[in-house]
């Protein structure tokens, strides 16, 4: 099922991807989700998001929460947050391999 | 659908390459030692399979990559510092991290492969022996596409789409210009390194021009093709900032492209003879010599490969990433060459390591520049179907965009030139 993102969470707290640390509290554990799957599918997030700062219009995904990383892809799915760049990679991402991706970020390290 | 559900994984997980439509081949002669890699190439395509192969296999794999320049300059980007946004500097690369991941650099010229005896011959005689083989030479200019163009020719009518010298002599021109020169550009025929980049490469000159106050200087197109890449943004973009000063000549308009004379100067069509202060020759395009050779091409001059896995069709042992490869509807960018080389360096180690398998994923992001914070893109993602790679979700900047979201475009392709090049040489 895809849910549309509640139009609360605003764009652009979404995109500051700030939120992360607190939602994290709250995400479920990881167990289910494929390791694998999350770290070869991570790949293709790398290519622009490997070299991120924190004032990067490119934001830092590695570490992030695992309930925020699936609202927020999600959302790009749903075409509820705007860029298309993003909108396009989350439209071939099933619920599963979104899973397996946010499990992988939440401990992934930024490569150096 | 495209999704990979957990049934699909079931199957795969059991290493079946099969499972995949991948022609399963025995396991290399592990007898020796680790099973080795070769890697042609140091580019995105090449650079890129090495890191990502010797990473994620861990030492399990043998890479080497042969490449016969010490830094890399990349095109990509090369249009910004014509315009004057970045300094050459910053678009070169070495590759100490590629070393540092793992890989053996080696730093020569291929000259030939040995297909049946599984090895690359370097400059020098010596012999490479490799289990598979990935080669991402990019392209060769086809200079004589172009009549009375060659590369003696090129010293004077720079093509600049190579790096390094081609494009600071390209540079060195352009600044040289005074109010009133005329600037012709011959665009290439499909299929060709970066398609928006001509059109990218005019708005710089478009800027540059301005920039330093020309109001009579001219910019003339003449394109082999009836359209090309983002035409109605680009076209916008150019009436707005530039406006008069670029004119878009197509076959119907020019009648034909005769050819050029680098002695007089001059560029002839059917209906007219040019003698432009700057001549951009950009030629028609085919995969480097060295996969050429190897007779790893087809009629198109390009390597025909497995859509799955990027496997070369015509050697099961061999795999052609980036521009060199016939890879359906992806543009050749180095976005994709990058992109095709994470699931070929996937697709060898679940070969040589009995790592997992999963199906091929592909995309493509490719940012323009038109003029200062007015930025425009288009990308799709892209999958095999019925053996070619095809594109879905393709977008495409619009007309009539705000200046607040042609700027953020601008931010973002800074951001992804950072992030890819360090996703290709660490
Ligand atoms: C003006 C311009 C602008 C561009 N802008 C963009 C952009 O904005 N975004 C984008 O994604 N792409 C862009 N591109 C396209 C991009 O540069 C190419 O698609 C990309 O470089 C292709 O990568 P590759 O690895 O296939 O080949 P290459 O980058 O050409 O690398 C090939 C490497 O192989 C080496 N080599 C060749 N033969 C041998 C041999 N026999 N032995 C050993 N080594 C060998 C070469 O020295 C070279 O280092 C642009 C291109 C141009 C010209």
């Amino acid at each position: 099922m895809r849910r549309a993102m509640p139009a609360r969470i605003s764009a652009a707290l979404l995109l500051a991807m700030g939120g992360g640390a607190a939602l994290c509290l709250l995400a479920p554990s990881a167990q289910g989700a494929d390791a694998e799957l999350g770290r070869y599918l991570s790949s293709e997030c790398t290519t622009c998001h490997g070299a991120s700062k924190s004032d990067s219009t490119i934001p830092i995904i590695h570490g992030l929460g695992e309930v925020h990383f699936v609202e927020v892809i999600k959302a790009y799915r749903d075409k509820a947050l705007p860029n298309p760049v993003m909108q396009n990679i989350a439209a071939r991402l099933g619920d599963e391999e979104i899973a397996a991706l946010a499990a992988y970020f939440a401990t992934a390290k930024k490569p150096k | 659908m495209t999704n990979i559900t957990r049934r699909h994984f079931g199957i795969m997980a059991g290493a079946s390459l099969s499972a995949l439509g991948l022609p399963v081949l025995s396991a290399p002669s592990l007898a020796q030692g680790k099973p080795r890699v070769v890697v042609i190439g140091g580019g995105p395509g090449g650079a890129t399979a090495a890191r990502y192969i010797a990473m994620e296999s861990k030492g399990a794999i043998d890479v080497t990559l042969i490449e016969p320049q010490k830094t890399f300059t990349t095109c990509f980007f090369s249009n910004l510092y014509v315009g004057g946004f970045r300094d050459y500097k910053s678009l070169t690369h070495n590759y100490d991290k590629v070393k540092k991941g793992g890989v053996k650099v080696v730093h020569s010229l291929a000259t030939s492969i040995d297909r049946d005896k599984k090895q690359v011959v370097l400059a020098g005689g010596v012999k490479v022996p490799y289990d598979r083989l990935l080669v991402a030479p990019g392209i060769d200019l086809k200079f004589d596409s172009v009549p009375g163009y060659s590369e003696k020719a090129a010293e004077v009518m720079p093509h600049a789409w190579k790096p390094g010298a081609q494009t600071q002599l390209l540079v060195k021109k352009l600044n040289a210009l005074k109010d009133g020169d005329q600037i012709v550009m011959i665009a290439p025929p499909n299929p060709y390194r970066c398609p928006p980049g001509p059109y990218e490469r005019v708005s710089m000159f478009a800027h540059v021009l301005k920039k330093k106050g020309h109001t009579k200087s001219r910019i003339v197109i003449l394109d082999p093709k009836p359209a090309f890449s983002k035409q109605g943004v680009f076209t916008e973009g150019w009436e707005k900032h530039y406006p008069g000063m670029i004119e878009w000549q197509d076959p119907k308009i020019h009648g034909g492209i005769k050819g050029v004379d680098a002695k007089t100067g001059e560029v002839k069509t059917d209906f007219t003879n040019y003698k432009p202060a700057l001549v951009n020759v950009i030629p028609a395009q085919h995969a480097g010599k060295i996969a050429r050779d190897a007779g790893l091409t087809n009629q198109t001059g390009y390597c025909p490969i497995d859509a799955a896995s990027m496997k070369s069709t015509v050697d099961p042992n061999i795999f052609v990433v980036g521009d060199a490869s016939i890879a359906g509807e992806m543009p050749k960018s180095a976005f994709s060459a990058n992109s095709q080389a994470k699931v070929a360096a996937m697709v060898i180690r679940a070969e040589l390591t009995q790592s997992r398998a999963f199906p091929a994923r592909y995309s493509n992001t490719c940012w323009s520049l038109i003029a200062p914070d007015d930025d425009i893109k288009v990308g799709a993602s892209y999958e095999p179907v019925d053996g070619a790679i095809k594109a879905s979700n393709a977008f495409v900047s619009q007309r009539n965009e705000s200046a607040d979201l042609r700027k953020q475009n601008y931010k973002e392709s800074v951001d992804w030139y950072n992030g890819i090049t360090a996703d290709i040489f660490g």
